[in-house]
This record gives C-alpha cells, structure tokens and sequence, in this order.
C-alpha cells in the first residue's frame, strides 16, 4: 500500500503555496518543512495519492496535522504559524473510480482539497465539467495521451477548478522539462494563462524554490508576469476557499424581489374611482 | 541619456548541511549559473546574459549573492535561477539551490532590501535563542542595522553564523 504525501504550500502576498511529496513520512519530513518556512511560505498541505490501478485501496482518514507537528513554526515576517491543511489526489484511469466522489459517507468529506488526476481524454472532460473537485492535475512527465479542447477547460474555468502543473521534474532532468514545457504551453494557448497553480513536487529538501524563483519558473511556462504571480499566491488560495466551500456548502438560499406591479393595480382604480367620484 | 541600465538581483544559498557554506566563492556561483542559463535557454541565453554578468556581492557566512546583469535580459536570468541545483568549487560538490529575494536597479536599493531582510532573521533568531549572552548581542545588532553605518553588515554575519550552528 503505497502512499506519497504531497504536501502544497499556500502563497499569498508575501506567503506561498507549493506541493510537497512525502514517502512515508520520515524524520527528513521535518527538514523539509524548516525549510518552507524558511524560503517563505505560509501554509503547507499534506497530500495523499491514492492510486486506483492497484489493488482496491481503501481512503484513510487525513491525518491530523497537530499530530505530526507539535509546534508549527511561525511565518517569515508576520507572528501567525504555518498554516497546514490536507490535500488528496486520486488518480484515475477509468469512469468507475469517480464513484468514489459522489458517495458522501467516505472519509473524502475530511479533506481540505481534493484534485483529482485524469489520465484520459474522457476522464478530463468528466473532471472539468461534472466532478466535484478543487483542482485538475496535468501530466508533465510524459507526453500528453490526449489534447485540451476548449470547451471542457472553458466549463472547469467558470466553475473555479484550477489546473495543477508540477515544476520539480522541470528541475531534476532534461527530458522531463521538455515534457513540462510543452504540455504547459499547449495548455496556456487553451486556457489563456488563467486557473492555473503551480506546485512542487520535490521529494528531498533541495528541490523546494521559494516563492518568487516559482513565479519566474511560470515564464518559462508561457505565462505572463502578472499570471505568473497570481499562479503563485491568488489562485492557490482560491482554489482553498473552494475547497472550503465544497466542505461547508449545503445549499443555497436566495431571494427574489417582490412584484410592483400589485401596487400600481391597486393605485389605479383608486384614482379613477376619485375622478368619478370628483 | 545614453546609459547602460542594470539589474541587480539578490539571491539566498540556501544549502542542507552547513559544511556546503565553504563552498561559496564568487567563481563558483558564475559558473553554476552560466551552466543553468545554458541548460534552459542554449547559447543565445548563454551569450545574452554574459553581457554585463557578475557576482557583485558575495557573503558565505549568511549565503547572499548579489549578481548583475543587463535589463533588457535579466528575464532571461531570473527564470533560470531555479534550476541552479549544485555549487561546485576546488573539488567540492555542494547541493544547494538559489532563491531570489530582490530584483533591484541600484545596489543601494538591493542594499537597503538585504538590511530589512536580516533585520527580520535576527528577530526570528532572537525567539530561538537560548543563551543570555546571545541575546544580548543579537539586540545589539538589530539596534545597529542602518545605511548609515559601515559595521552594520560584519555584525550581523557574526550572528547569523553564531546562533545557526546550534
């Protein structure tokens, strides 16, 4: 039962978001979370993959952050702790495994973000337009087995889904950054540079980048400054409140502004009955 | 006004293992990020960013690096610090990464950005202090960091490498 953590940070103005793997949590862990408080950022998600080609897996129950950390540390320049939030990512090859998202009983009701990862074309176009999730995960370390359409990508923006693209292979290895880049860019000219978050894969400590070197990296991606920053900080927080919302949200309530036609009925008799009466 | 306009760009080492500090010589971060400029961007990136590249400022004890390069290209630069991953020099091999603080026009302002910065990492130092006497001294320094006085950077190294060694 094989379970990587990914842990994303959450940048805004100042403070980041990034994504973090773990495997199996270790004493490493601790380094690595020394140093997203050290490089800026603010608060920090921890993820579970559950991968569904394997054998039938069942989804545990998040742990609880105060258990792993006893004292967070504080965020570079302001006197609030690191915030730590939980994350899962289901990883999907076949329409059946999206039955799991409908039921409400599982524990997936506990999750702070859900994101959900579609490795067809069908299951794309499910997740952008029906699924209840937070965020999409794109491939990047292989050659995309389908390509974007406008349509489902035009439905996923309206309803706040943000598209995930990983930027630690773009760091490690060659090849993988060839496959990053063109996926990304392929991806831009879609979507126009909006609903997209960036995230850190990184396994070991050295393969974090602070916040700012982040957002330089999404120009290399075809995004443009301000998209870029934005990638880094709003749409990460954004995609939280989705989350949120997702959590908390039972229904809707709204009202509709009562008629005024009523009234002008009722004065008009009124005034003929004066004339006739005048 | 005919000049030649720069861009400073203020960088951290931040680095695992604390033995790695001693590999940080201005040569050696030219190298590396000449070598992450031609991996991302081929010889054109190479060629662009060398116009006016040096390391200005360079200090191993808190890990800053101050580089410079011409504006029209510090884009170029900017983007491919992230894929800086080792610092190699005399033999040694020191996997590190770079992150980005400031991107200044003037040295004076990368400057004045780099006293605030290790204003606060003095502050945050200060809570995990153990030591009275350390204490003691880092106030000192945060009282003394100004523009104005020529000491104010050598004390503030001399606390940084004091109270990260425990």
């Amino acid at each position: 039962l094989l379970i990587l953590r990914y842990i994303s940070n959450e940048f805004l103005t100042g403070f980041c978001l990034a994504l973090f793997p773990l495997v199996y949590w270790t004493k490493q862990s601790y380094d690595v979370f020394g140093f997203f408080f050290l490089v800026g950022y603010s608060a920090v998600a921890l993820n579970h993959v559950v991968d569904f080609k394997e054998k039938k897996q069942e989804i545990a129950k998040p742990v609880s952050p105060s258990e792993l950390f006893p004292s967070l540390p504080i965020v570079q320049g302001t006197s609030k702790q690191l915030k730590v939030l939980t994350r899962l990512t289901l990883v999907v090859s076949d329409p059946s495994h999206c039955n799991l998202l409908r039921s409400t009983s599982s524990n997936i009701r506990l999750y702070d973000i859900i994101a959900v990862f579609p490795k067809t074309e069908k299951l794309f176009h499910i997740a952008c337009t029906t699924l209840d999730v937070d965020l999409v995960c794109i491939n990047v370390t292989e050659k995309l087995p389908f390509y974007f359409r406008r349509p489902p990508v035009n439905m996923a923006i309206d309803r706040g889904i943000y598209f995930e693209l990983l930027y630690t292979p773009a760091i490690k290895d060659s090849t993988m950054r060839r496959y990053t880049i063109s996926n990304a860019i392929s991806l831009m000219q879609i979507c126009k540079g909006k609903n997209i978050v960036l995230s850190s894969a990184a396994e070991r400590p050295l393969e974090l980048r602070g916040p700012y070197d982040v957002a330089n990296l999404g120009l290399l991606f075809g995004l443009s400054e301000s998209e870029a920053k934005a990638a880094v900080s709003t749409n990460c927080r954004a995609t939280i409140l989705h989350g949120e919302t997702r959590k908390s949200a039972c229904g809707v309530v709204y009202t509709v502004k009562k008629l005024r036609k009523v009234e002008e009925e009722e004065t008009l008799p009124a005034c003929k009955k004066a004339k006739t009466q005048a | 006004m005919v000049r030649f306009k720069n861009r400073y760009v203020l960088c951290e080492v931040v680095a695992e293992e604390p033995r790695g500090r001693h590999c940080i010589e201005d040569r050696a971060v030219a190298t590396a990020v000449r070598d992450a400029i031609a991996r991302a961007y081929g010889d054109y990136g190479l060629a662009c960013c060398s116009m006016s590249f040096t390391v200005k400022y360079l200090n191993a004890y808190t890990g800053t690096v101050l580089l410079r390069c011409r504006k029209d290209f510090h884009r170029l630069l900017c983007s491919a610090l992230p894929l800086v991953r080792q610092l190699e020099s005399r033999g040694l091999r020191c996997p590190c990464f770079l992150s980005t603080l400031h991107v200044g026009g003037t040295i004076r302002s990368c400057q004045k950005f780099l006293i605030q910065h290790n204003r606060r990492q003095l502050l945050t130092l200060l809570q995990n202090c153990t030591n009275e006497e350390e204490r003691q001294r880092i106030r000192q320094s945060v009282l003394s960091c100004s523009l104005t006085e020529g000491q104010s950077q050598s004390g503030d190294e001399e606390e940084e490498d004091d109270t990260e060694t425990d």
